[in-house]
């Protein structure tokens, strides 16, 4: 198993080196090394989204937790559909502000837009946490997996020190453009072996464990049904909860986390890399509400009961693992278990490659570029961009290989916090009334919650200070949800009171810019009442509390006294009808409702920031200049 | 590689040998098994993996408006004789996997390449699918390639 292994990372990285070199030679100026000449064609944002979204969901730790709690986690797959939705809501819009007003980064139109030097430095403070300690995890995963499958004769830390190493050699070579492909590639290569592999658990083993004998899962929790609507409990680590941790409210705050990646600086920034604005709405509707999310409420619960079966130690434990999977996978054939372990490290790859390069591409278009050397030239853009690359590689394989732990507790927060702009981008996109003051407020508001309901926040509070009376999302909220709940109360009452003024008329030009661009396009009030609408009575009932009836919809009908037989969990089967549902309101609102779709191929040009050559305006902060004086002139 | 390549040839390149390694591994994979405990149906859809991926190379044809490209004709071509080749020596010398998959394998050929020729057919129509391979036609009506006597090339 280990040389087929070996020979096949091998392949995959042959692969990527090829492809680096060949975008590096296409790559025509050296300054687009960082973007791609914002000309990514849009089949890498259709493959790459949806593996990114599955990638930062964490399939790796997906199906080891559905053979923990069984159907009640596997639900969470659904919040992928949120994640298109989140998508829809500002891909389009995002693309526009940035084709009208010039600018080359999510980082540049937020701060632009709300005139704001703070939100873009706690924008790149979110793009370090996703590319240094969320990719140190993910590397860290795949270090740990390659060092089960070959039955401990790879040490772990090579394992990680060679991936990195491949990994940065591609990025080195092929800049943004050579990133996405490769990443578009182990995208469609991840969601065709997701299939697969769950066509081969379904055929090749004698009895699917999850329709004969149902997942079998940890002492205590209910394997086919969802515990509740939420759990008055204190929080993981400080309160029991019974039946297990995944409620509705649970399951529909983690929904809310995903947008998060959507929401993420990386994410964004290949959205607005992307050539044409065609290609969003297909990657909502089929590849993210289609593909990913059916694909996954399928094979989720094949893939994690037959892990459960294979470690029947480890579930009593509560800590799972696939080495036993892995060893049956084998014993049926060989090739059959090395397609598990490639869905698995492409996984995890996919998030490390992506998110360290993204990372260093805004760190050089946001941070270094815009304030430390503003005289840069194409090559020496590219010169940078490879040095940030090399360090934020570095920085990723140290804390993989030295610091797991660390990276799991920093990294924890990644999701939460970037789900926290999603007032940022709501008023960029669609409220001018939301103002700077507002979006800061709500911030720290957020921030603080999701720290204080995170590991990182519990355990510094409680090193300095005292024992807090909650642990990890008390009441069985995520803290994304915790976070998002304060930080919009705290937007909308800032907003009352500053939403007029001058800053107003500065917004107004992006959103006059909109209305001049998209032009026909209002379908009137009702349209945007049924939008919504049908969009809150969805996620109530698919992920919210309304999907405590999925628990015997279909096994104990309502208003009748007999019961069905199905031949599966009638949670499940609620779930799949709710992915139906799901694909079709997103096809609704991407194409029908115009929300990812642009008709107009000329749009007016804006001016959020004052040109290149006014440098004045462009000057870094004081603080900032200062502190770079302090360095430098020693 | 020419060195003049375009972006929209590299996006269409990339986008191609994506698909046909994804399909590669799990055509490899199918086949494997097919051949060791999985039987017969196995083989057939590795079979249906490179039918289907030869479906979307064609649809990426389609959709980026160009066509096969003679290094890809020549790969196929090249790896469908070798395929070819090794499985008939592996019939001849292997009774097991005469008996297991000789049936499969053979028809599995066979769809193939039923499947080129049908998208032949419909792409060009019968008479360009068959002067595709009407090698005498395109000896006759080449130009000679020699140096006539007096030693100046023809054309």
């Amino acid at each position: 198993m280990t040389t087929l292994l070996c020979a096949a990372v091998a392949l995959m990285f042959a692969f990527a080196i090829y492809v680096g070199v060949l975008s590096g030679r296409v790559t025509g100026a050296a300054g687009e090394f960082v973007n791609g000449g914002h000309a990514l064609p849009p089949w890498v944002f259709i493959f790459a989204g949806c593996g990114i979204l599955l990638g930062s969901l964490g399939l790796h730790d997906h199906f080891l937790l559905t053979a923990l709690y069984g159907l009640q986690y596997s639900h969470v797959a659904l919040g992928l559909t949120f994640a298109a939705l989140g998508g829809a809501l500002v891909y389009k819009r995002l693309w526009l502000a940035a084709r009208m007003s010039g600018l080359g980064s999510p980082i540049d139109i937020v701060g632009a837009y709300y005139g704001s030097v703070a939100l873009r430095i706690i924008l790149l403070g979110l793009t370090v946490i996703f590319a240094v300690p969320f990719a140190a995890l993910s590397l860290a995963l795949a270090g740990d997996l390659i060092v089960a499958a070959s039955g401990g004769v790879l040490a772990r830390d090579q394992a990680i020190f060679v991936l990195a190493v491949f990994l940065f050699l591609f990025s080195a070579l092929g800049g943004w453009r050579g990133v996405v492909y490769v990443v578009a590639a182990q995208s469609f290569l991840l969601l065709v072996l997701m299939l697969f592999v769950g066509a081969f658990t379904a055929s090749a083993f004698d009895s699917l464990a999850v329709l004969t004998s149902g997942i079998k899962v940890m002492n205590g929790v209910l394997p086919d049904q969802i515990p509740g609507v939420m759990q008055y409990s204190a929080g993981i680590g400080k309160g029991e909860s019974s039946g297990g941790i995944w409620t509705t409210l649970a399951i529909i705050s983690f929904g809310v986390s995903l947008v998060g990646v959507v929401l993420s600086p990386a994410m964004s920034f290949l959205s607005i890399t992307v050539r044409t604005r065609t290609g969003f709405a297909f990657h909502q509707v089929w590849m993210v509400a289609g593909l990913a999310t059916g694909g996954l409420l399928i094979v989720s619960p094949l893939i994690g009961a037959e892990v459960a079966v294979s470690d029947p130690a480890g579930l009593q434990a509560g800590v799972t693992s696939y080495g036993g999977l892995i060893g049956r996978f084998a014993s049926r054939d060989q090739f059959a278990a090395l397609c598990l372990l490639l869905m698995l490290l492409s996984s995890m790859q996919i998030v490390v490659a992506f998110l360290t390069a993204a990372g260093a591409n805004l760190l050089t278009i946001d941070f270094l570029h815009r304030y430390v050397l503003p005289d840069l030239t194409g090559e020496g853009r590219r010169l940078v961009a490879r040095v940030t690359l090399a360090l934020l590689y570095a920085a990723v394989a140290l804390m993989a290989a030295f610091a797991p732990l660390s990276a799991a507790i920093l990294g924890s927060v990644a999701l939460s916090f970037s789900v926290q702009f999603l007032p940022a981008y709501i008023g960029l996109c669609w409220a001018p009334w939301i103002s700077r003051n507002a979006v800061l407020t709500g911030l720290i508001f957020g921030g603080l919650l999701v720290i204080l309901t995170e590991p990182p926040g519990l355990i510094f509070f409680e090193g300095l200070f005292l024992d807090l009376p909650w642990g990890r999302w008390p009441f069985t909220i995520h803290s994304a949800l915790w976070g998002l709940g304060f930080n919009v109360a705290a937007c909308l009452i800032v907003s009352l009171f500053t939403h007029a003024g001058p800053e107003r008329l500065h917004r107004e030009i992006l959103h006059q810019g909109f209305r001049n661009a998209l032009r026909g396009e209002s379908r009137g009030s009702a349209l945007g009442t049924a939008k919504w609408s049908l969009t809150l009575i969805w996620s109530f009932l698919a992920l919210g509390p309304g999907a405590i009836l999925g628990n015997s919809f279909f096994s104990k009908p309502m208003f009748t006294e007999g019961e069905a037989t199905l031949g599966a969990p009638s949670l499940w089967v609620w779930q799949i009808v709710f992915w139906f549902l799901g694909v079709l309101l997103i096809w609704w609102l991407a194409y029908r409702a115009r929300m990812s779709i642009i008709e107009n191929a000329a749009w007016p040009r804006i001016e959020l920031e004052p040109p290149l050559g006014q440098l004045e305006r462009r000057r870094a902060p004081p603080w900032i200049a200062l502190l770079l004086a302090r360095v430098a002139e020693r | 590689m020419p060195p003049a390549m375009t972006t929209e040839a590299l996006d269409r390149h990339v986008l191609v040998m994506t698909i046909w390694l994804t399909a590669g591994l799990v055509a490899a994979t199918l086949f494997h098994y097919g051949v060791g405990e999985g039987g017969p149906l196995f083989i057939l859809a590795a079979f249906a993996a490179i039918i289907a991926a030869f479906a979307v190379h064609v649809i990426i044809n389609i959709v980026f408006g160009g066509d096969f490209t003679t290094r890809e004709l020549a790969l196929g071509l090249v790896l469908y004789a070798s395929a070819l080749m090794a499985f008939a020596g592996a019939a001849l010398s292997s009774d097991e996997i005469a008996r297991k998959a000789f049936l499969p394998t053979s028809l599995g050929f066979l769809a193939i390449f039923a499947a080129v020729v049908f998208y032949m057919v419909v792409h060009s129509g019968v008479r360009r699918a068959f002067d595709a391979f009407d090698a005498i036609r395109s000896f006759r009506a080449r130009q000679p390639a020699m140096p006539d006597r007096r030693g100046s090339s023809p054309g």
